[in-house]
């Protein structure tokens, strides 16, 4: 059965499917995957041999080694493991602007990645920033969860009032789990995102910020005088547009756009810039391939 | 009401028109409420203004970059001050221009007096002079049209065209648009000028009483008599107005053009043949320098467009200097004369005149038994290249043969010795010792030996013959009708005289050559004499039409021309030159009558397939070839002194103070939207 979503056409599945999510760091699944871990455990696949030392499991004893050198060897297995993946989206209120809307294409893109991960037999798991601090989401394994995790998805509406370094703070508490952890927001907040991604950095999980930005705030169209009103806090900024006001913007934008970056790249963390302008797909398969988010 | 404060406002604009050169009227005087209006509306602005322009609200996604950009710009807040008021500058301009507009501004405030007027337009040949750009007649307009512009509301206007007629373009109108349209229809012609019509046009359609016949009892007025203003766009290049009185009329003379317009014309131009011989064609000409210096000139002539001589002529200011050219033999052809002048005017530059196929004159001599002299005199062998000589006596007159000849049209010329026809011949005619018929003509008795005092030498018949030994034994004065010329002048009165007659021309003799019932049996001593074949040949060339075959003379624009040809045809093709070509239909009088002679040029005559020949039209009119404006013009007894100054003419604004005010408009728009400042 192909399943077809608003979030995920048959043929973006149907190139979803060939890719993996990977990981720079190496963590330990609680179950069995499809992962090939550098833990050695049960498998089919032989790693290498040890010596023996009291307590170990006899049943990896290879006795056919004890029979010709007449010591105890025992064989050790490639682990394979499950990988854990959250995707963390920003449902303020904020996202909720732009053709498709920021929020729409950051679901998108989550369900693309989560649906990478559950082919994988990958945990995967789906939260928002705004997800109260003791309000776990449901964590899907398997292609069979497939239109849990998209329903979810579904469900999650823009609007949510949380400040970002609260959000992620939560999610911190709530996930002690190391693995991928994926941040789309578009990053405006007014407390700035520092602090949110630092909560992200101190959990020691491969971290991947993917900042969403709508046409409309690359390129503002206005014209005349506007009372700008901030969505989130009512905030209001009085403009005149002009030519000088609108190159200033642009440079400032950048500037925020580079500064994360950077803030990023200095962490250890993988920034990157998304259009909503870009389809999905190419972001995927283009983008975070070379990014190494997935292969 | 007038208020108080109204008055204040009069006071104070009309102090400023008369302090200021550059006037800026109003016409439109505002009651004090509108004043008011007028004055609440920037302040309303600039309280709309700072009491916060309406700024649209627009959600957006975080206001914390424009905030920061905001900041960011206020580093340089004066001119962010000064340029968000930009537009509130913008907008009070715009409503000042506009409020300006609404005042109806004006340059030179001065209002036409009077509510009637009448432009009168010269556009003859001399207006086309260019010493005013465009032209003289162009200036005349854009001056008529300024004062066409600046009638108001119940003023009427009349414009008449004149040069040697006149020509009534718009009859008493108020509308500034039609009579715009008409003024723009007034065509540069090349005639010459007469004020003379143009004046009673006006006067007769401006007074309408004085077209009316006061003595009749039974005549009604059929309007009162208005006084009206009487403008003269000319440069007064005409002859005196006699008889005439303006009445009502209020002249102004508005001098178009520059006294030191300078011009050199072509003032005549004609040809004639040799004495001796008639091959010989000499081609005379002069040329006036009607300008302040002395000019150099090079004159070229042309034979169908091949220039055949050319000389240098040097001619002194206010000067005029004769030409003579010897193109040797020229049977037929069209000849011009070109000058170089660069002057004001150019269409006396130019002069042509037309040899055309020589025709062999048709004479008839219905003589005497006695008389041998005019047949002798008719049998030279100049007179037998010249024409065809019949020579019948008396008794001819009564024959049916005569009367198909001469109400046909079959002589030129008939020479009656002492008889006289039943009927006048369609020709011309030469009288000898008797009056013509028709009771034009008297005579008083016979004198004896009248003395001769003068001879028109000037005039062709008498062209070198010399009377001065000639004796007449008795002769009859003669009172020729009007338009009568004296050709002998005796101290008993005229004994020769010539006179026109439907076309043609009867010249009278008024004593007899040869007189056998006299004291002395003869009547003069003229046949004795080597002027008296002159004179023959005299007739037989100028009445017998054999010159007029050779030069058909000068004829002035718009001046009829009767042109006479022996081809059967009912209908004559001509040619101007310009335009497209017209048909003349045979005349009455046995002649093609080509009125439409506007434009100098040769006019080229065709009876369908034959070429008949061709006449030239010249301007030749030392008036119209003098560009030099007259300061004041001759009416009757009235002398009206012109002005080359400007008629102070007021000259509406509001057109370009509302185009001032659309482009200040879109200046504000275009910032408004683009916001891109300088």
């Amino acid at each position: 059965m192909t399943p077809t979503s608003e979030l995920l056409s048959p043929e973006l599945l149907a190139q979803l499917e060939r890719l993996e999510l990977v990981s720079r760091k190496i963590f330990r699944g609680r179950m069995k995957g499809e992962r090939r871990s550098k833990r050695k455990g049960q498998s089919v696949e032989f790693a290498d041999f040890r010596n023996y030392v009291h307590g170990d499991d006899l049943r990896f004893i290879d006795w056919n080694s004890y029979a010709r050198l007449d010591k105890l060897f025992l064989k050790l297995f490639l682990e394979e493991e499950d990988l854990h993946f959250y995707a963390l989206i920003d449902a303020s209120a904020s996202m909720d602007f732009g053709d498709p809307t920021k929020l729409a294409y950051a679901k998108q893109l989550a369900a693309s990645l989560a649906f990478i991960g559950l082919v994988r037999s990958d945990r995967v798991k789906i939260e928002t920033v705004g997800q109260p601090a003791r309000q776990s989401g449901p964590m899907w394994r398997g292609r069979r969860s497939l239109w849990q995790m998209l329903d979810h998805l579904e469900h999650i509406a823009p609007g949510e009032p949380a400040p970002l370094a609260e959000g992620v703070k939560n999610f911190c508490l709530r996930n002690s789990g190391k693995g991928i952890v994926v941040l789309i927001s578009d990053l405006m907040d007014k407390h700035g995102y520092q602090d949110a991604l630092r909560y992200l950095m101190a959990r020691q999980m491969d971290v991947y910020v993917i900042q969403v930005l709508s046409q409309e705030e690359i390129e503002p169209d206005v014209k005349g005088d506007l009372r700008l009103i901030d969505c989130e806090d009512e905030d209001m900024a009085e403009i005149t547009v002009s030519a000088p006001l609108l190159k200033r913007y642009k440079q400032n934008l950048a500037a925020f756009v580079e500064g994360a970056r950077e803030f990023c790249n200095r962490r250890g963390m993988s920034y990157i810039l998304a259009k909503n302008q870009l389809p999905v797909d190419q972001l995927v398969s283009n983008y975070l391939r070379q990014r190494g988010l997935v292969r | 009401m007038r208020s108080a404060l109204g008055n204040i406002f009069e006071t104070a604009g009309n102090y400023g028109a008369k302090a200021s050169g550059l006037l800026f009227e109003r016409t439109g005087m505002l009651m004090a409420w509108q004043w008011l209006l007028l004055g609440l509306v920037p302040i309303l602005i600039v309280l709309l203004y700072f009491l916060k322009l309406k700024r649209q609200p627009l959600e957006v996604p975080s206001t914390y970059l424009w905030h920061k950009s905001i900041e960011d710009l206020r580093v340089n807040s004066v001119w962010q001050r000064l340029r968000r008021s930009l537009l509130l500058y913008l907008q009070l301009l715009f409503i000042g221009l506009v409020a300006w507009t609404l005042l109806r501004p004006t340059i030179q405030g001065k209002r036409l007096i009077g509510n009637r007027f009448i432009f009168l337009v010269d556009n003859s040949a001399s207006m086309g002079a260019t010493d005013v750009e465009p032209t003289r007649l162009d200036e005349a307009k854009k001056r008529v049209g300024e004062l066409i512009d600046e009638m108001r509301t119940g003023d009427v206007a009349m414009l008449v065209s004149f040069s040697d007629g006149a020509k009534v373009e718009q009859s008493f109108s108020e509308e500034p648009r039609e009579l715009h349209r008409r003024l723009e229809a007034i065509q540069q012609t090349d005639r010459s000028t007469s004020l003379a019509e143009a004046l009673r046009v006006a006067s007769g359609l401006a007074n309408p009483g004085r077209s009316s016949n006061r003595e009749d009892a039974g005549d009604v007025q059929v309007a009162e008599a208005e006084p009206a203003r009487l403008y003269i766009f000319s440069d007064g290049k005409f002859p005196k107005v006699k008889d005439f009185s303006f009445g009502h009329l209020e002249p102004v003379y508005v001098i178009i053009g520059e006294q030191d317009a300078a011009n050199v014309a072509i003032a005549a131009f004609t040809t004639a043949r040799g004495e001796d011989n008639l091959d010989h064609l000499q081609a005379f000409a002069r040329l006036d320098n009607h300008g302040g210096e002395k000019v150099s000139v090079n004159a070229e002539l042309s034979l169908d467009g091949e220039l055949i001589d050319a000389k240098r002529i040097e001619i002194e200011p206010g000067d005029s200097t004769g030409v003579e050219y010897n193109p040797e033999s020229v049977e037929t052809g069209v000849l011009k004369l070109s000058i170089d002048a660069n002057d004001a005017l150019a269409i006396d530059n130019a002069a042509w005149t037309t040899i055309n196929a020589r025709r062999r004159g048709k004479v008839l001599l219905v003589k005497q038994d006695d008389d041998e002299y005019l047949e002798r005199a008719l049998g030279t062998d100049r007179v037998r290249e010249l024409a065809d000589v019949t020579i019948r006596t008396a008794d001819f007159l009564s024959k049916p043969d005569y009367r198909k000849q001469a109400d046909g049209g079959g002589y030129d010329v008939v020479i009656y010795d002492r008889c006289r026809p039943e009927q006048m011949p369609q020709a011309n005619t030469l009288f000898i010792g008797q009056l013509p018929l028709g009771g034009d003509w008297k005579a008083d008795a016979k004198v004896d030996v009248p003395q001769i005092i003068d001879v028109d030498h000037a005039h062709p018949l008498m062209h070198i013959v010399a009377m001065g030994d000639v004796l007449i034994v008795e002769g009859t004065p003669l009172f020729p009708p009007s338009g009568g010329t004296t050709l002998i002048d005796t101290q008993a009165g005229a004994m020769f005289a010539i006179a026109p007659r439907e076309g043609y021309e009867d010249a009278v003799l008024g004593f007899t050559i040869v007189d056998p019932a006299g004291k002395v049996g003869v009547g003069t001593n003229w046949p004795t004499k080597a002027s008296f074949p002159v004179f023959v040949l005299n007739v037989i060339e100028y009445l017998g039409g054999a010159r007029s075959s050779l030069d058909s003379g000068s004829v002035r624009p718009g001046q009829p021309v009767a042109w006479r040809s022996d081809t059967p045809a009912e209908r004559i093709q001509v040619k101007p030159p310009q335009g497209a070509p017209f048909d003349v239909a045979r005349g009455p009088l046995n002649t093609f009558n080509v009125t439409s002679t506007a434009d100098v040029g040769v006019y080229e005559v065709r009876a369908g397939e034959q070429g008949l020949g061709s006449f030239a039209v010249n301007l030749f009119d030392s008036n119209e070839s003098d560009v030099r404006p007259a300061l004041e013009l001759g009416v009757g007894d009235y002398k009206v002194v012109g002005s080359t100054h400007r008629e102070p003419a007021r000259r509406d604004l509001w057109k370009i103070v509302l185009l001032a005010a659309l482009a200040v408009l879109l200046v504000e728009w275009y910032i408004y939207n683009r916001r891109v400042y300088v």
